[in-house]
Order: structure tokens, then sequence, then C-alpha cells
């Protein structure tokens, strides 16, 4: 990290404060402003810096939800969900527009909905079966990044479109700079509406970022400081979500874009803010018994709220997610886990578990999904370095 | 410990390797006999080297393999590693392995080096004591790399252009040179233990319709990427294009340009070999017309003055070749040779020139973008179709540009796309072609050119 800078990070449950020489963690008091809570613990130290050197990212309100209606799941869908991820937005549904009809439509309101299909020499795609469609949901913004030749009957058919340049080029690449841009500043606007965040530039003159966004951008220089062998994977957990950062040669259906790095989100896997739909997921994954089991504790470890029941729900979140991303459970990727030289944790969990009872789950993991004695190294980012390493420089 | 030594243990504590003993590899490589090394061979050459391919799963067969190389007359062994090695997929190489053990029937297309370890590989590699050439294609060969070192094979196959875009879809191609700058990293550091680790370019490509220019850029930056590793010998190569006359101006071409290259970089001290491979496109399903193909390479292999030349078999339209056709296309190959004296010196002043204002051209470029390292700057010309290979595979090859051939079946550039081919050459390249006809026609050459050996 580079001299005179302040770096802080708002988390859902946690903040923590980077100076040159040290990184402090606090507990949120939920009673207060983000800004007051701030100001009271760590009051000193941010008035020691001048406004232009304090820099602040936030994934405290979880990000934006998305709704993706593409035409084919291998180029359209797919490319408008490695967007959407890779810019802090999480996807509560896609939507294959052939099958429209038959997708029931989402309670909560959607933030943003992203419209896509075709190259720009095909038109006649979309109709009446999506405008039925978004007249019924409920969304507060809505986004056309597919063939040119459709956005003008769109434009005309849908209030508030905002169309932008297709993600698909003609030879099927991804062009993914124009709904990055878009997704983001949507993000950062939401991050702004909130009154807590808003308040917090009050102390610095500079933009605030998502934290996910962050993070990303730390991952190429992320052997400067750990022993970290390529091909790795970044696993973040924390109070609202988990969030799993990978390198790209883990996966066969790869894209090129500017980042060498990908990223999912777990929006309901947290230990905290999630914690009721973390306990039901893993209440349906056949092999959780078997864990807890393994751990010496029985499911009433779910009714308590003590330091071995978040042990245990950190456990959970670990095994979870690695589960996701492997060929039992089919999410957005499955990665190549058996390849991975390196496992990186980061956020909550490194704060609640040791080495030891990482590196336990981790084997049990490799054992009973993937059959094999495969043994990753596991690096514990315990001071939360990973994320004040974008700011290097 | 270096950060080096450190990433080498994560790797090398893989499931599948068993108990990699570091100081005990070291031992061997430094006292390895010298004819294991391929760049003793090179040193004390007397004779173009012959090389075939070839690659069995069961430690059994490929042994079979190399008695029959050895009674042909070879002077490099190949060992080609399987296709499920390739992708770093250890366990699926293993089942097969187990598989093709026990029914006798060959469940892998190679030998899957990592599983027999190099314990096991080492005996069969010291008993015979030819050098052994890796074949691979693997755009992460870390693992694979440091078995082969320790096994007694030195001279390793493969680059991170020459092995992915050929061969590859997806694979990160930012992730392949950073991977195998490891690779040159080990090469140069057992290089110093004992005589050099060679490293060898794969020039083919594609094997379908790649211009000169693209193919010797490509040869000269996987050249100056690996010298700037350390590593003392280097091959590089290219495969019969199909016009005598293109295949003479190219040997003459890659040879001056990278000499002048590496001591650019003031790595003038290692030496360069060239190597020659026999046709690498579709190859006739008459067995007799696929000889007088494999003469006909041998015959341009000598007249370019190649260190080495890589084989074909008679077979090669059929299927997986066997080891006996293997065996005679090195004993055919050796005669050929041994018959070949006193070939005249042929040059094309106009051609050579040509192809060297086009290399250079694209070299300029390369070394124009602004990234801070050459490997960074070589991705940044891929990625901005700088480079262009045609029918690439990749999802990061521009594509872009289109080759044909003209009368004399060399190989021409009618669209160059973004790669920075001088307006002269490019004028002097298309008016060697007929572009009168309409695009269907054009599209029909091509597709005739692409097979034009059949």
């Amino acid at each position: 990290m580079s001299q005179n800078k302040l770096l802080i990070d708002i988390g859902s449950t946690n903040f923590k404060v980077a100076t040159p020489t040290n990184i402090e963690q606090h507990f949120r008091d939920f009673n207060k402003d983000i800004h007051d809570d701030l100001m009271y613990k760590c009051g000193d130290t941010i008035n020691s810096f001048d406004k232009d050197d304090v820099y602040i990212c936030s994934s405290a309100n979880g990000g934006l939800s998305t709704l993706i209606i593409g035409l084919t799941e291998s180029y359209s869908l797919k490319y408008a969900k490695n967007i959407a991820f890779n810019s802090g937005i999480n996807i509560i549904e896609t939507i294959l527009y052939q099958n429209i009809e038959d997708y029931s439509l989402p309670s909560d309101l959607i933030d943003v909905v992203i419209v896509v299909g075709g190259i720009n020499s095909k038109g006649g795609i979309f109709g009446k079966p999506l405008y039925n469609y978004l007249e019924n949901l409920k969304y507060s913004n809505i986004v056309y990044v597919g063939s040119e030749l459709e956005a003008e009957e769109l434009a005309k058919n849908i209030e508030h479109l905002v169309v932008l340049p297709n993600i698909i080029d003609n030879k099927l690449h991804i062009i993914e700079e124009n709904l990055k841009e878009y997704l983001t500043n949507l993000y950062q606007a939401d991050i702004e509406g909130k009154e807590d965040i808003k308040s917090l530039y009050d102390i610095t003159t500079n933009q605030i970022y998502s934290t996910p966004y962050i993070v990303n951008k730390t991952l190429p220089l992320i052997d400067a400081n750990f022993s970290v062998v390529d091909p790795f994977i970044l696993i973040d957990i924390g109070g609202a979500t988990t969030d799993i950062h990978y390198s790209k040669d883990l996966v066969d259906e790869n894209i090129v874009t500017e980042n060498e790095y990908d990223r999912l989100v777990f929006k309901k896997l947290g230990v905290y803010k999630s914690k009721e739909s973390l306990i039901f997921a893993a209440q349906n994954n056949e092999f959780t018994y078997e864990l807890l089991t393994h751990l010496k504790v029985t499911e009433n470890i779910f009714e308590e709220s003590s330091e071995k029941a978040l042990k245990v729900l950190m456990q959970l979140a670990l095994f979870l997610v690695l589960t996701k991303m492997s060929h039992y459970k089919q999410a957005y990727v499955n990665l190549k886990l058996l390849a991975i030289n390196s496992i990186v944790l980061t956020g909550g969990i490194t704060k609640v578990l040791n080495d030891d009872e990482v590196a336990d789950i981790i084997s049990f993991f490799y054992k009973k999904i993937l059959n094999s004695d495969h043994n990753p190294t596991v690096v514990m980012d315990k001071n939360y370095k990973i994320w004040t390493l974008a700011n290097k420089g | 410990m270096s950060l080096l030594q450190e990433e080498r243990e994560i790797i090398l504590s893989n499931e599948h390797v068993d108990n990699f003993d570091f100081a005990e590899v070291e031992e061997f490589v430094k006292n390895a006999n010298k004819e294991l090394f391929i760049s003793h061979h090179f040193a004390q050459k007397k004779k173009m080297l012959v090389q075939p391919r070839g690659g069995f799963p069961t430690y059994k067969k490929q042994f079979a393999l190399n008695e029959f190389f050895v009674n042909a007359n070879v002077d490099v062994l190949p060992l080609t590693i399987d296709s499920n090695t390739r992708l770093n997929d250890y366990a699926t190489a293993k089942k097969m392995l187990r598989l093709s053990e026990e029914s006798e029937v060959d469940m892998l297309n190679g030998y899957p080096l990592v599983n027999h370890g190099y314990r096991t590989t080492r005996k069969m590699v010291t008993h015979f004591n030819k050098p052994v050439s890796l074949r691979h294609g693997t755009p992460d060969a870390r693992l694979l790399i440091e078995t082969a070192i320790a096994s007694g094979i030195f001279e390793i196959e493969g680059g991170p252009i020459t092995y992915l875009l050929p061969y590859s879809k997806n694979f990160p191609l930012d992730k392949a040179f950073l991977y195998w700058k490891y690779v040159e990293k080990v090469c140069a550091n057992y290089s110093k233990l004992n005589l050099p680790i060679n490293r060898e370019s794969f020039g083919p490509l594609t094997a379908t319709l790649v211009p000169p220019a693209i193919t010797i850029v490509i040869q000269l930056l996987e050249m100056l990427l690996s010298l700037e590793e350390g590593v003392k010998s280097f091959s590089v190569s290219f495969s019969q294009t199909g016009s005598m006359n293109q295949d003479i101006v190219m040997g003459h071409v890659i040879r001056k340009m990278a000499k002048k290259y590496a001591e650019s970089i003031n790595c003038g001290d290692a030496t360069i070999n060239l190597v020659y491979h026999q046709w690498m496109g579709a190859f006739p399903t008459n067995k007799d017309f696929a000889e007088q193909l494999i003469n006909m390479s041998t015959v341009i292999a000598s007249m370019v003055g190649a260190d080495k030349i890589i084989t074909k078999t008679r077979e090669e339209a059929s299927g997986i070749p066997t080891k006996e056709a293997n065996a005679k296309t090195v004993a055919n190959t050796q005669y050929t040779l041994g018959i070949l004296n006193g070939l005249p010196n042929i040059v094309d002043e106009e051609e050579e020139e040509i192809l060297t204002l086009e290399v250079e051209a694209i070299m300029e470029a390369v070394f124009n973008d602004p990234a801070d390292t050459l490997w960074r700057k070589v991705f940044n010309s891929i990625k901005n179709g700088t480079i262009d290979v045609p029918f690439s595979p990749h999802i990061i090859n521009h594509n872009e540009m289109i080759t044909i051939r003209d009368a004399n079946k060399n190989i021409r550039i009618i669209k160059r796309g973004n790669v920075p081919i001088p307006d002269r050459c490019f004028e002097y390249e298309k008016s060697k072609c007929d572009l009168t006809k309409d695009t269907t026609s054009i599209v029909n050459d091509i597709i005739h050119d692409i097979g034009i050996m059949q």
C-alpha cells in the first residue's frame, strides 16, 4: 500500500480501516448510522488524513438485483451473466426468451432488467411475449444490449428503455465495456443513494466503489503478499454474501474479457444477515448431515447463537460454495476444482476459523464430492490485506 | 526459499505426483549422460537429426516403440503425451492407463507421463540413452515439464502461442504466457547443472495456409520469451508449406532473423537450431503417394539446411500409425538424407526481401506496444490482431487475415486484417494471385488449397 492513504471497507457486519501501518476492524453497531459509528470508533485515525487520501469501498447494501432475458444460453445469457457478475450485480433470474411464457414472475422489485439477443444483422427477435412479461414485472431500470435491428421497435414499446451497443459482435465475441459501465454506474448510484453511504462523502473526496469490484482488481497483485500459485480461487465469506473470484483457466467455457479473473456472488450464503437462507441451503444438501457428524455437532446447532455455532455456519458456507462450483451442483459455471493449486480465503471466515478447521472442510469436500485426495494449499488473508492491494501505487 | 521454489513445491504436491525429491532430481540432471541432451548432438552435428512422432499409454508399449525406433536408426526419440494429461486431467489419464494395462487396448492417445511418474520413465530413458523430445500441446505444462526433466527428457517442445492458438478454444492466453514463463525458468535453471536443456517452438501452428511471415514472427517471439528467461539452446521450426521455393526462402529468413533478434536482447551466446516438419496438412490416402510426399519433405529439409527433421508416416491418412510404420519412415528418411549430397544453393532475392520486410514490420509493431513486458506486448498484439493466425480456433484470435495459394503454390496474403503488412509487400502478395474471380470461386480455391497434397 502506498504512503498516506486511508482505506475503508464497509461490510454488512464489519468495517475495516487500513492505514499504511495498521488494519483495524470493528463490528458494526446497527443502532447507529455508518458514518457516526465509524467516526465514533476510528474518528482520530480518519481525522488525521486528508479527505483526498481517504478511499472507501462498500458491500453494505449487498448489490443490485438483476433479471436477464436472453435468446440463447451459450451466447446472450452467458455473456450478460458474465458482465453482470463482474460489475458487482447479483443475478436473481435468467430467462430464455423462447420459453418466457413458462417463467413465473419474481415477486421482489428488480433493480435492473437486461434484455439481450442476436447479432446486429439479425432482426425480428423479440415481440409480444416480452412486452407481456415486462408489463407484469416490477423493475426500476431496463437496458437493451442485443441486435441493433431490434432497438427501435423495443424502444417504442418499452418505457424508459436504455439502449446500448450489442454485447455480441458479428464473430460472437463479447463486447463488455458499455454494459459494464452502465451497471457499474447504476451500482454507484445505488450506493450513493443509500443515506448511510452518502454521508461517508463527508470524509472522502474520492468515489466510493463496490467491494467486489475492488477485490477483483487486486487478484493479479495477490502474489506480491501471499504464496499463491495459479490457478487459484478466492472465497470471500462475509455476513451477507459469499463471493468467489476465480482464475479463468478453471473454466471450459471461457470468454475473452479484460480481466484474468471472473467473479460469482452467492447472495444468500452469508452467516449473519442471510443466515436463514444459508441453513436452508445446507438442509437441502445431502452431505450436510455427514459433515455435521464429522464436525461432531447435531443440527440443533442451527438454533444456537454461540461461537461454536458461528464456526459451523462458516464451515457450511465454505462447503456449500465449493459444492456449488463443482459438477455436483450445476451453477453458472463449474470450476475445474481438481486443477486448483491454492484456495485463498478472505472476509469474516478468516476471523472465525483457524487454518486446520479450514483445511479440514476443504479435504472433506474433495473427498466426499470429488472422490479425490487433492489438497490445494490454503492461504488465509487474516488481516484483510487483499482489499487494500488495489490501491497499490 | 525463492518464490519460484515455493511455486514448484505447491505444483509438485499434486496428488498424482509420487513424492518428488528435488535434491535427487538435481543430482540426476547434474550427472546425466551427455547423450541424453539434444543440445550435445546439435553441437556435435555430423548430420541432420531424424525424429519420428509417437506415444503409447503403457510403459510396455512405449518401451517396445522405442526399441523399434532404435533399430531403425533414430537420432531422437519422441514421447507424445496423451490428451487428458495435456488438459491437466491426471485423474482420467490414470483411469485410462489402468484400463489400457488391463485390456491391451489403448485407451489413451499418448504416454501419460505424470501418472507413470519420473522414477519409472527415467528407467526407460536411461536404458536407451538417446535424447528424448517431449511432444504435448499443453498450455499449463508446469507439472508435466518438471516430471519430464526429472525423467531425463532434456528437450521440451511448445510455447504459449504455438501450443495454444492451434489447439485450444478457451484457455486464457495471458495465463499461458505466465505458465510457460515458469517452464522457461525451470529449463534455464536445470541447464546450469549440465548441458543446456533445449526448448523447441512448434512452427506448424494450424498447418493450414499459415503465411511464412506469421510463422516466423511467432517463432521469433517464443524464442525471445525463452531466451529472456535464461534458456541457452532453442529451436525455431516450421513445416512444409507446399511450395519448395517458399520453404527455402523461409529457412533463410528465419535463421537470419533469429540470430539478429537474439543478439538484440544480448542473448547472442544462445544456440539457435532449425527444425523442419514433414508435411503437416491432410495426407493422401494412397500410401505410395504419402511416401513420395514424405520423401519430398526430406529433400526440402536438406535444401533448407535443417538441424533436425520430424517425420510423418505413410499411414497418416488412415489412423494412428503403427510402430512398424513409424520405424519404416525413420529408416527411409535416413536413407534419403544419406544420398542427398551437393544440393544447389537456391536464392530468391525478391521473395526474401518481401518476407524480411513483412516480419520486421510485424515485429516492430509488437515492440511498439506500450506494455511493460515482452509477454504482455505479444499478448496485446494477438488480442488486437497485429498477429493473426489463419484458421485458429481460439476465441482471442482475430481470424481477419485471409490467405490463398498462387499458381506456384506459394501461400499469399489477400486480406491482411490488422496485421501491419507493409503496402508494398501486400501489393506484391496480391499481384501473385488471380483476384478477379468472384467471391465463391475464391472461397472454393481456399478450400482446395487447404488440402493441396491430397
